[in-house]
């Protein structure tokens, strides 16, 4: 490997027709990773996922796998798997047939095929399963036998095409689980396409969140958490709130007015591109929100404070919800969690100031 | 009686297969039996039978003069059945994996020649394949490509030619249906899995559609055994098959009898392979 990535994407295009499904991707996937693609429906994570297997080919760029640019190579030709969302599993074929397969057709020694096919039914709990058919599985069996199918052939990278969308919640944790201690024992690299952010947050080293074929955002489940770059990405991980503003001082320290308040708020980030004067919206998360009675909000340097009314409180178990209304354009939803039992510190009309640590509001353009 | 019919389900189940089973013991299973009484009877002088129990049409079967051409029915109906595999399968593949718009349209056009009539087409077949007038050798020879006409006329090969015309859309339809029946994500998953077109065809396709082929061979295998349009037509009286002896034995010899023990031996050529075929059938799905 010369330049130490499992697979990389070059300024990779692809179009169906007029839809651009694809657009100008970069990705760099290191070797032993856990890399997520994640993104809301049609936004080309399948599209991307096939490109790399070879099923599509870019129209324009290229995709190299282990430094090496693939061009037109055919799928039987590259040395990943995939792990498809509906398994894909050979209906006339048992499990030992269906994850022999690979092996066989690279002509590996029938006894070696035997001792690994023993050995990773083993690694996915399915020992003594060997004869059956996929028909005779359930789901999360299938799903496993389709993961040792690919596993089998220890391939350079897998690729995994939401590979538990098909299950239920319960079993779906499970694996996820699984899937994770699974990687680590193997060392292979995974990429795995989700539109569960959830999954995505909890089981990657990093992810790429795409939306309309580009690549918002890149990086570890915190940084893209913590640190969304731009308001789609803020929007789609996690709870934001949006507060609309105006872009008073480029600064240091900026300074934003909010919308329908006097006293203008200090803010650290923003995004690329904001100038003096722009539209803008400032966003926080519900839970790095405090809330005191009004008035009684202690002042800090880099605190920003506003004064507000409850509108709604709902109560969550873990924690407690409020909606505080600002003025008539916004409100925020603030997390409060419940330490003291009782949950209710504040009752719906009464009047709040609500405060945050300015490193944590991020700038987009509105 | 509405009542009776809501307790008890299976009655209900039953009427539905009363039509059914009133058409077949009518006008199957009464001329079946017919058919196999009279090839124990004797012949009467006019046609018809005169009712005197005997196992002598049966000895005439096996005269060697009979027998070999229901022989060479099995050897024409099995050339017949291969060839139109060999040409049908390849086409039913392509209509299966054109897009859903185009499929409907090619199976269409695969249907249109047999809105007219089968006979006018078996003559049509004639027109084309007779020795000196027929349309192919005069053009041929008029081109100077060739200075004797071909053998394309009364012999095996326009039976065989009339026969595969006439029922490759028997063979094309079902392994058709097979194909439109299967995931194409499973050859995505071959391709994945290091098998490129010749393997995956081999040991994902194929068994996938076997029972498309089975199908298709039944569907053109019987009826093409009992053939006698295509051999009267384009056998030019000198090639024959089973199904001419049977309809000269019914229409010209007046032997009602002999006719009906020809047709039972057929039958029961052919039982024997559907019952043969269905047990195989039922061993591979178990598997
Ligand atoms: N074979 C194709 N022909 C035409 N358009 C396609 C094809 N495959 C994908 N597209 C289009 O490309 C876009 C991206 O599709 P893709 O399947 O990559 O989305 P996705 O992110 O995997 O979505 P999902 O979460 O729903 O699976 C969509 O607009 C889709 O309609
Ligand atoms: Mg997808």
């Amino acid at each position: 490997m010369i330049d130490g990535f499992a697979v990389e994407l070059r300024q990779v295009v692809k179009k169906f027709g007029q839809v651009t499904a694809v657009d100008k991707v970069d990705l760099q996937i290191r070797d032993g990773e856990f890399f997520s693609m994640l993104g809301p429906s049609g936004c080309g994570k399948t599209t991307s996922l096939r490109m790399i297997a070879g099923f599509e080919m870019p129209t324009s760029g290229q995709v190299f796998i282990g430094g090496e640019p693939q061009g037109y190579l055919p799928p039987y030709q590259r040395p990943v798997n995939t792990v498809f969302q509906h398994y894909a599993l050979f209906p006339h074929m048992s499990v030992y047939q269906n994850i022999a397969f690979g092996m066989e057709m690279q002509k590996v020694d029938k006894n070696e095929i035997q001792q690994r096919v023993g050995e990773t039914l083993e690694m996915v709990h399915l020992s003594g399963m060997d004869n059956r058919r996929p028909k005779q599985l359930s789901g999360g069996q299938q799903q496993r036998v389709a993961l040792a199918r690919a596993l089998v052939n220890r391939p350079k990278v897998l690729l995994l095409d939401e590979p538990l969308g098909a299950l239920d919640l319960k079993l779906r944790k499970a694996m996820q689980v699984e899937l994770k201690i699974l990687q680590d024992q193997v060392g292979i690299t995974f990429i795995y396409v989700t539109h569960d952010q959830e999954e995505a947050l909890a089981m990657s080293d990093r992810i790429a969140v795409m939306n309309q074929g580009k690549v918002h955002q890149l990086g570890t489940p915190e940084e893209i958490y913590e640190a969304p770059a731009n308001r789609f990405v803020a929007d789609f991980i996690g709870e934001s709130n949006f507060v609309p503003g105006v872009m008073q001082k480029m600064g240091p320290p900026a300074e934003i007015s909010v919308t329908g308040t006097e006293q203008p708020i200090a803010v650290e980030w923003l995004e690329d591109g904001i100038n003096a004067g722009d539209a803008v919206v400032v966003s926080v998360r519900p839970e790095k929100i405090r809330i005191h009675p009004m008035g009684q909000a202690p002042t800090y340097p880099a605190m920003c404070r506003l004064s507000g009314q409850v509108e709604k409180v709902i109560y969550l178990g873990t924690d407690t919800r409020y909606l505080v209304r600002l003025n008539e354009e916004s409100a925020v939803v603030v997390r409060l969690q419940n330490i003291i039992s009782g949950g209710g510190h504040f009752n719906e009309g009464e009047k709040v100031d609500i405060r945050w640590d300015s490193a944590h509001a991020r700038v987009f353009k509105e | 009686m509405r009542e009776k019919l809501q307790r008890f389900p299976a009655l209900r189940a039953w009427l539905l297969l009363l039509p059914a089973t009133f058409w077949l013991i009518v006008f199957f299973m009464a001329p079946l039996v017919i058919v196999l009484v009279y090839s124990f009877l004797e012949r009467g002088t006019y046609g018809g039978v005169v009712w005197n129990f005997t196992f002598e049409n049966f000895q005439r079967v096996f005269d060697m003069l009979y027998f070999s051409t229901f022989l060479r029915s099995i050897y024409i109906a099995l050339l017949t059945t291969i060839i139109t595999l060999l040409i049908g399968y390849p086409l039913a593949y392509f209509i299966a994996t054109r897009p859903p718009e185009r499929r409907y349209t090619l199976v269409l056009a695969l249907m249109i020649p047999f809105w007219t009539n089968f006979l006018i087409r078996t003559y049509a077949w004639l027109t084309l394949l007779r020795t000196n007038t027929g349309l192919i050798n005069t053009m041929l020879m008029s081109w100077g490509i060739i200075h004797e006409p071909l053998p394309l006329f009364g012999n095996d090969f326009a039976i065989v030619l009339g026969l595969v015309y006439g029922w490759l859309p028997d063979m094309v339809l079902p392994i058709y249906a097979a194909l439109d029946r299967l995931d194409f994500g499973l050859t995505e998953a071959a391709g994945d899995l290091y098998a490129s077109g010749f393997p995956t065809f081999r040991r994902v396709i194929w068994p996938l559609s076997i029972p498309g082929v089975v199908a298709g061979a039944m569907l053109v295998f019987i009826p093409s055994l009992g053939a006698f349009v295509a051999p009267a037509i384009l056998g030019g009286g000198k090639s024959l098959m089973i199904g001419n002896i049977i309809s000269n034995q019914f229409l010209a010899a007046h032997d009602w009898p002999f006719g009906a023990a020809l047709s039972t031996l057929m039958m029961t050529f052919m039982l024997a392979g559907t019952l043969i075929y269905f047990r195989a059938a039922k061993r591979g799905d178990a598997q």
